[in-house]
């Protein structure tokens, strides 16, 4: 009896593409997030273009922000609270490689955690793969973060503080701020479907990140004994590696702390993608 | 073996109903909103469909069938059941899903074929032919949020019939855009049907559905009520939401029919010498019959006959009192009579209702939705407005005065 309705089964799943069933389809998922890809370009090509549409500056918003943010806390941590820069770096390098992953991080963030409600009408009316979604966010933010990086390049010649053989080491390092943005945007976006009060938590995160990530100021002047639970922010662990990679290793990075930060923002990750695929199933019926 | 290509077994879907409120308010901190009423959407469907049929799923509003097409579309998990399925599916549940406002129509057929499903080649390949289907060429490069709204449905519908799918899913989306276009969907979905595409439409256009689809099926309840030939579908979904209640009316007098003075058993719709008739050409007189049953005496009942076009305007109603019938008093069931003018309506969809009034329009006893009808000509549309009669014009160069006739052969049919 077992053995006839198992061979049955597998009748039908040779004859037909698709079953559709509670709890099923689980096995198409990778392949058919391979199938949309297309769809996954189109949509962060549209939020590129539409990002800056009837804007008078454009794209220049992407150097504006970072660079004035970088002024303002230049003066505030270097001239105000008189802290310390590691080495020779100029004050204002220090600040510009953290604000260039944090820029990126916290647009990410905030993009991701409201990509799915500001396509409701796409979740409500058409099937894809869901986490093209938040990923297409994330991948507009890197676009502006590519831009800024720029900026961080004419700001180092200008300076005359070049870098060494350690900037080859830098996308180490991207690929640890995509993962943490990525993770936290996951949770964030599929939490903020079923509960909205996430779209007042995210902007204070970000607000609270900003202060407590090393950006106005160098990590070393944390407590040494401190540092360890400071680095499970793993925007530390990012921001340092930046810092170390752009800036000729004279802003210390700390082993530990980078593996700390690393395993949080892989954590995070693989958390982000579970929770995120259980609760995927129901966004059309919620959202 | 089987041309079998969509098959549904049992499928069900459960909504938890406290969801909903939690989502809608939560203003409270301390709301208890627990209680977690089951509402089955669907229940028990089962059904299959083969290559190249052309299936109407027709029902009331609330009866499943939005909930069915996403089911099929995979936007949502059905709660019980299968449903397994062989081809490409396309589905069409809303038309512009994704355009965005602030792009041009270049960009949005690009942006919306890719939600769609279609890759980058194909779009590419379409491309012109989406264009010209749509007819805004001109407009290609201009944000859509300057679009009227009529060149954003064409362009809409128009990627959407572009996709060439073997099984394409149809919610509604004809019941958009002007008349001629609605015509072209009509036609390019025919002979999409031609080339062996299998469609499932979703409408309550029933003409629409009698048109395309040899087959339907009909919801009521998340039930599955019927199975069979789309013109029985269609009698059967007619006689079965007949006694539907007009919410108007049905906020007035109760929710709760039985408990109602008096109730219309049914209203058939004829032409002057009495055959039923769904489709009346303008000019037609139209005789309305309504059985009604007085479950309690009634005083004075003043029958009234309305007709709404289906963008909800009323467009004409009949009044027994009015036309100088006096009932004095009702107690059984019986049945009254109504036979219009000609009908000067253009031509469209049309709904009906009957009313039961006292003589003063004072007292409502009963509001019920009758059956639709289709009133048809070849040039009157709704650019004529909602009626149409023809008039005397006089026509001549400056002082002259020539007279013209106001040809009544076609107008007086």
């Amino acid at each position: 009896m077992q053995g006839q309705s198992l061979t049955s089964e597998q009748d039908e799943s040779e004859r037909f593409d698709l079953l559709i069933e509670a709890g099923r389809g689980e096995k198409n998922y990778w392949r058919d997030l391979w199938r949309y890809r297309e769809l996954f370009y189109f949509l962060a090509w549209r939020d590129i273009l539409v990002r800056y549409k009837q804007t008078v500056i454009g794209i220049a918003w992407a150097l504006v922000r970072p660079f004035l943010t970088m002024l303002i806390f230049t003066f505030i941590f270097s001239r105000v609270a008189k802290l310390p820069a590691p080495g020779s770096i100029p004050y204002p390098l220090l600040v510009f490689a953290a604000m260039l992953p944090w820029q990126f991080f916290s647009t990410a963030l905030a993009e991701a955690s409201n990509s799915l409600i500001g396509n409701a009408n796409l979740i409500a009316k058409v099937y894809f793969p869901r986490l093209i979604v938040p990923a297409g966010s994330v991948i507009t933010s890197f676009v502006d973060f590519l831009i800024t990086l720029g900026l961080m390049a004419v700001m180092m010649a200008w300076y005359g503080f070049l870098p060494d053989w350690r900037l080859l080491t830098l996308p180490l390092f991207v690929i640890l701020a995509f993962g943490s943005s990525f993770g936290a945007g996951l949770w964030l976006c599929a939490l903020n479907v079923r509960y909205r009060d996430f779209r007042y938590i995210v902007p204070f995160i970000v607000q609270f990140g900003l202060y407590i990530s090393p950006i106005g100021f160098s990590s070393s002047i944390v407590p040494e004994g401190l540092r360890l639970i400071y680095a499970c922010n793993p925007m530390v662990g990012v921001i340092d590696g930046f810092r170390w990679a752009l800036l000729r290793g004279q802003s210390p990075l700390e082993i530990r702390g980078l593996i700390a930060s690393t395993i949080v923002a892989s954590i995070l990750c693989l958390t982000g993608v579970w929770y995120f695929r259980r609760t995927e199933k129901t966004f059309a019926d919620i959202i | 073996m089987s041309d079998v290509i969509i098959r549904a077994e049992g499928v069900g879907k459960k909504y938890r109903i406290s969801h909903q409120l939690e989502r809608q308010s939560r203003i409270s901190l301390f709301s208890n909103s627990t209680k977690n009423e089951d509402f089955w959407a669907l229940k028990d469907i089962s059904f299959e469909v083969r290559h190249g049929d052309a299936l109407g799923i027709i029902g009331r509003n609330g009866a499943g069938k939005s909930t069915l097409l996403k089911i099929l579309s995979r936007i949502t998990e059905p709660t019980m059941g299968r449903v397994s399925i062989r081809g490409r599916v396309a589905s069409l549940l809303e038309v512009g899903t994704g355009f965005h406002p602030e792009l041009t129509g270049r960009e949005n057929i690009y942006l919306n074929a890719s939600i769609l499903g279609m890759s980058r080649a194909e779009i590419r390949k379409k491309f012109d032919e989406i264009v010209a289907f749509a007819e805004i060429d001109q407009f290609l490069d201009t944000p859509v949020k300057r679009y009227s709204s009529g060149m954003y449905v064409r362009l809409a519908f128009s990627v959407a019939a572009h996709l060439e799918p073997e099984i394409l899913i149809v919610d509604e989306v004809l019941a958009v855009g002007d008349v001629a276009f609605q015509r072209k969907c009509m036609d390019y979905m025919k002979s999409l049907a031609r080339r062996g595409t299998t469609i499932l439409l979703v409408s309550h256009d029933l003409f629409a559905v009698k048109t395309m689809c040899r087959r339907a099926l009909v919801l009521a309840a998340g039930g599955l009520q019927f199975d069979g030939s789309a013109v029985e579908g269609i009698d059967f979904y007619e006689k079965d939401s007949l006694l539907e209640a007009d919410p108007w009316a049905a906020g007035i007098i109760g929710e709760d029919i039985d408990q109602w003075p008096i109730v219309i058993r049914s209203v058939e719709l004829l032409n002057a010498e009495g055959s039923p008739r769904t489709v009346y050409d303008y000019g037609e007189r139209m005789r309305a019959r309504i059985s009604y049953e007085a479950r309690r005496p009634v005083k004075y009942p003043n029958f009234y006959f309305g007709i709404r076009r289906s963008d909800n305007v009323v467009c004409c109603g009949y009044s027994a009192s009015r036309d100088g019938v006096t009932i004095p008093s009702l107690d059984q069931s019986g049945v009254i009579e109504l036979l219009t003018l000609p009908l000067r309506l253009v031509s469209d969809l049309y709904s009906t209702y009957a009313v039961v009034w006292d003589h003063e329009f004072k007292q409502l006893y009963c509001g019920q939705i009758g059956p639709n009808f289709h009133v048809r000509d070849e040039v009157l549309n709704q650019h004529f407005g909602v009626f149409h009669v023809p008039g005397e014009w006089r026509w001549g160069v400056n002082s002259g005065g020539k007279r013209v006739a106001a040809t009544p052969s076609k107008e007086n049919k």
